[in-house]
């Protein structure tokens, strides 16, 4: 008795295999679900139906609906798929083209270097204190224990701009400073800038320091052993080795030149080293007590290390750089490998 | 210093071979930096440190390996024949500036050339050959580290030798055939007449030795050390004696290496030796010295056995005894270095080996340190500066004064108090930068000249103003350089280069939360190297802080660069501390929508966009959320002297949704505002 539902439906289904665009999909629907469409009809006429049967009618018409809705509705996505692929196909780029962007600048490998020392120092509750490049005689020779007239200052070419006022020539220079203004306990390190009347294959007249010292009853050279392994270990790995080397500095007493095993040939022998498998990195010691005296502090009462390193000579091993003028030419070929 | 292996083996019995004996000196304290083989022998090339000038000689190295290695030192003893007359009287007028001297006659000597053993000796010790006599004295000079003169007898007048200032200015003609201006307090050495030597640095011409002299005065003297340095550095006249007598030396070896030299003469070249003349203000008291065990221990970090302290200091020539908890040691005259218990102390941990020590890491009472907000300024600046392709340079903080000239800066200007080097290495490098900006121009020439194209480089370093004050002041300055690469590119842009460089410093600026810089193109403002219509200078609540520009065309041909450059400066980077504020607080996310509208006014080219966006934002209000210029177009249509500007206006109200009745009419009387104030047309 329902025969008018099954034939528009074998008739949707006859239609709808022949749906392949979407204009035609949407004529379709109007046909059968729109305001005049069959389904439509049916649905409107459900009032000529004799009561009896309106009942199941109505839910044969129902169904017939909700079967074409979810057909075209099947046919709309995927039609609607393989449209939009055809149209993304359209519009394909050519992937293998270089991108746009800025690259990224380099930080000057003094420092990095530096900074990275920084840390380390840092994250043993050193802190950093500067002072000035241009500085007093007094500071950079005579509270050092290098009065004028002293031999010790042939170990340094100066800088003179009057007879008491030079660049300073290390950064031991702010050790007094640091000391005339604090009481201990100090854990301070002052990097920086200094300058030594000397240029040639393997000088330059600028370069950087990294100074650091640590004032407090009870500071050993076990100490600063200790504290000198931590940063080495830190910066150049945990399977260097440290050796201590006596040697003179009119500020310390003892004191030491610090060696640490070739890290280029790891302490085989290489032409880094000069074949003795060790390489000459700091220069350290007990501060001596005269130190003290000019600033102020009792050197009965007070121990100290102090110790001081060219951040260069620390970057030409970290990596491998020979020359060490290259530094300060800043050549774009060099800056930009760091 | 040049050490033979063989001759130190002459004093102290080892069996090391040399790489050996080089590694325990190394580990002393005598750092041995090479070693070249030479015959059968092999010289050493020893760092002797300025502290130790008592190992400036064979023996005195001999010493140190003999308390090293625990092997007794043969010492040198001089048994002098026989002895005839006296040589000249000698006075010594000041003998704090001359502390002992001594003195013999040789007569007689036929004075030839050395024996082949003795030549080689010298010039395996980089010491130059002369005549026997000369030679002797060298060799004595090396083997045991006292300098001494030998005069020609004959070439001396009056019977009398003084050591004295030359009291007036003076020429005098060392036997380097120098004539040297003497000041008056040059310690010199005199005949009856005349100075015939600078003391303890050269003879003089006139009174040398040569292999003809039959008739020796044999000097041997101990100077001060200072006065000898001064007279040295000043007359920059420096020898083997000199390097000695200004470091110290040793004041009981004088009359030993006298009588040394006089018995070598004798023997190789014949004479007959005079009795001695010695002139010697008292013997040399060396000071004791108290060193406590519990200051060993507590300096070095680990106990080191009583006995074996004591055995280290006695290798070493001290006379100890001991003290309650401790040790008094006299140290030998020649170790002038030890002046306190310190002194003895490294002793003790140098040759009980710093290999000993242990590694410990110190106790400390922990003490928080402030954040340093200038550090933290700084790492803001590398961060920005990299995220913006900027690449850090570190140039010498040299300048050269007339690149100030070249940078067109003004006399009166600060930049021209230049901090002058008295010794520069070149004239380049004469002062102190006052200026970033002639090293960075250098840097964009050399990699020019490399083939670069594009440059951007940047530099945060000190520069020095003469402060009228004994130190100048340094500040801490940025300065950036940029090129655009004008090569062919695949994503062209075509803007001024200017305008990538000001992008560069408002992202800075945005981070570091400085919102209200002015870029003020006032010309008396304008650095004078700028190009006057491509410039700014940056200020900050009415303080300039840096500029902004395209370099003018005049200062890059004196920089011998092709090409437009432009720069940025900051010029007192510490200085924006406090001109920075990193506390955050939130503001609510808006809740109500805003309106769009765009607008595009023709204006006047000389009017700059600052002042059109004021005008809009001075109409009101609290409801105008952003102003955004997305077009700035001249040509036609648009007459020759006007440019078009095109805004997009973004309205929104933080307590209510706007209607567009209200926002139309806020945006026409802003349209009608321009109209009037800025003499606008509205673009349609």
């Amino acid at each position: 008795m329902f025969n008018d539902i099954d034939s528009i439906k074998n008739l949707f289904r006859e239609e709808i295999e022949k749906a392949d665009n979407l204009k035609y999909l949407q004529e379709l629907k109007i046909k059968y679900l729109g305001k005049k469409g069959v389904i439509t009809g049916k649905i409107k006429s459900l009032g000529t139906i004799p009561p009896n049967e309106r009942r199941e009618y109505g839910q044969q018409v129902n169904d017939a609906k909700k079967y074409i809705e979810e057909i075209i509705d099947v046919h709309e996505k995927a039609l609607r798929t393989s449209e939009l692929n055809k149209t993304l196909q359209t519009q394909r780029i050519d992937v293998t083209v270089p991108g746009h962007y800025t690259p990224a600048g380099h930080l000057h490998p003094t420092t990095q270097v530096l900074n990275e020392i920084i840390r380390v120092f840092t994250s043993l509750g050193f802190h950093v204190e500067q002072g000035p490049e241009v500085e007093l005689d007094f500071y950079n020779f005579e509270a050092l224990n290098m009065p004028k007239d002293h031999p010790a200052r042939d170990m340094q070419d100066t800088f003179y701009i009057s007879d008491d006022v030079v660049l300073r020539t290390h950064t031991s220079s702010v050790q007094v400073r640091v000391m005339e203004n604090n009481s201990p306990p100090l854990r301070v390190i002052a990097p920086g800038k200094v300058y030594r009347c000397d240029a040639d294959v393997t000088h330059i007249p600028m370069f950087h320091q990294l100074e650091g010292f640590m004032v407090d009853k009870h500071i050993t050279m076990g100490d600063l052993k200790g504290v000198l392994q931590v940063f080495i270990h830190m910066v150049f790995g945990p399977a260097t080795k440290l050796r201590l080397r006596p040697s003179f500095f009119p500020f310390t007493e003892p004191s030491a030149e610090i060696d640490i095993s070739c890290v280029i040939c790891k302490g085989s022998g290489c032409s880094v080293c000069k074949n003795t498998g060790w390489l000459e990195i700091l220069g350290a010691g007990m501060i001596n007590p005269r130190v003290f005296e000019m600033a102020g502090y009792d050197p009965e009462f007070y121990t100290g290390f102090a110790f001081g390193m060219g951040i260069e000579r620390v970057a030409m091993l970290k990596y491998g750089i020979d020359d060490i003028r290259l530094f300060y030419e800043n050549d774009k070929k060099f800056l930009e490998q760091f | 210093m040049k050490a033979s292996f063989n001759w130190l083996k002459e004093f102290v019995d080892f069996s090391l071979a040399p790489h050996d004996l080089a590694h325990a000196m190394t580990m002393a304290g005598f750092e041995v930096e090479g070693i070249s083989k030479i015959d059968n022998d092999a010289i050493f090339d020893v760092n002797i440190t300025p502290n130790r000038p008592d190992c400036l000689s064979i023996i005195g190295l001999s010493r140190e390996i003999s308390a090293i290695l625990e092997i007794p030192l043969k010492r040198i003893t001089v048994e002098l024949q026989k002895q005839e007359g006296r040589g000249p009287d000698v006075e010594v007028q000041d003998n704090k500036l001359c502390r002992r001297y001594s003195s013999r006659t040789i007569r007689g000597v036929k004075s030839a050339s050395s024996p082949d053993w003795l030549k080689k000796r010298l010039e395996s010790h980089g010491i130059r050959t002369s005549c026997s006599i000369v030679d002797i004295t060298n060799y004595v000079l090396m083997e045991m580290g006292q300098p001494l003169h030998a005069f020609d007898l004959d070439k001396l007048s009056g019977q009398k030798i003084s050591v004295k200032t030359a009291g007036t200015e003076k020429y005098f003609r060392t036997l380097d055939g120098e004539n040297r201006s003497l000041s008056k307090d040059v310690l010199l050495i005199w005949d009856a007449e005349k100075p015939v030597a600078l003391a303890g640095i050269m003879g003089g011409l006139d009174s040398e030795v040569s292999s003809s002299s039959t008739n020796i005065l044999l000097e041997s003297a101990c100077f001060d050390a200072v006065s000898i340095r001064r007279a040295s550095k000043s007359l920059n006249a420096a020898s083997e004696s000199s390097y000695r007598f200004e470091r110290g030396t040793d004041i009981d070896n004088v009359v030993l290496a006298l009588d040394r030299a006089a018995q070598m003469i004798a023997e190789l070249a014949g004479g007959t030796i005079s009795g001695l003349t010695d002139v010697y203000s008292g013997p040399f008291m060396p000071k004791q010295i108290f060193i406590s065990f519990d200051k060993i221990t507590s300096l070095i970090g680990i106990k080191i056995d009583e006995l074996h302290s004591s055995r280290i200091l006695n290798n070493l020539g001290f006379n100890i005894r001991r003290e309650g908890e401790g040790i008094v040691a006299t140290p030998p005259a020649f170790r002038q270095d030890i002046q306190r218990d310190v002194d003895i102390i490294e002793e003790i941990a140098r040759l009980y080996g710093y290999g000993h020590i242990p590694a410990t890491l110190p106790c400390i009472k922990m003490c928080p340190t402030p954040a340093n907000r200038k550090e933290h300024i700084i790492d803001i600046i590398n961060n920005s500066m990299s995220k913006s392709g900027f690449s850090e340079v570190i140039n010498y903080s040299f300048i050269s004064p007339d690149s100030l000239d070249s940078l067109n800066i003004s006399l009166s200007d600060e930049r021209r108090l230049l901090i002058k080097i008295k010794n520069p290495l070149k004239k380049e490098e004469a002062a102190m930068r006052t200026t970033l900006l002639p090293s960075l121009l250098n840097n964009v020439n050399l990699n020019f000249n490399k083939g670069e194209k594009s440059i951007r480089f940047y530099e945060i370093s000190r520069v020095f103003i003469g402060s009228g004050e004994k130190l100048p002041r340094e500040k801490l300055q940025m300065a950036a350089i940029y090129h655009k690469d004008e090569s062919l590119s695949l994503w062209p842009d075509k803007h001024d280069g200017f305008y990538d460089l000001k992008g560069v410093l408002e992202a800075i600026l945005a981070e570091l939360r400085i919102y209200n810089c002015h870029f003020n193109t006032v010309a008396d403002q304008i650095q004078p190297y700028l190009h006057p219509g491509k410039s700014c200078s940056l200020s900050l609540n009415g303080e300039t802080i840096g500029s902004l520009g395209t370099l003018h065309p005049l200062i890059l041909e004196a920089f011998d660069i092709k090409g437009d450059i432009s720069m940025l400066e900051i010029f007192d980077v510490d200085g924006l501390s406090d001109k920075t504020d990193f506390k955050l607080s939130y503001k609510s996310i808006p809740k109500f929508p805003f309106i769009v509208r765009d607008i595009a006014v023709i204006v006047s080219r000389d009017i700059p966009f600052q002042q059109v966006r004021d005008e809009i934002l001075s109409a009101s209000s609290n409801i105008i959320e952003s102003v955004n210029l997305f077009d700035i177009y001249t040509g036609k249509p648009i007459p020759d002297d006007k440019k078009s500007l095109a805004f997009s206006i973004r309205y929104r109200s933080h307590d209510r949704t706007l209607t567009d009745e209200e926002v139309d009419s806020l945006h026409s009387s802003i349209v009608e505002k321009m109209k009037t104030s800025l003499n606008a047309d509205l673009r349609s």
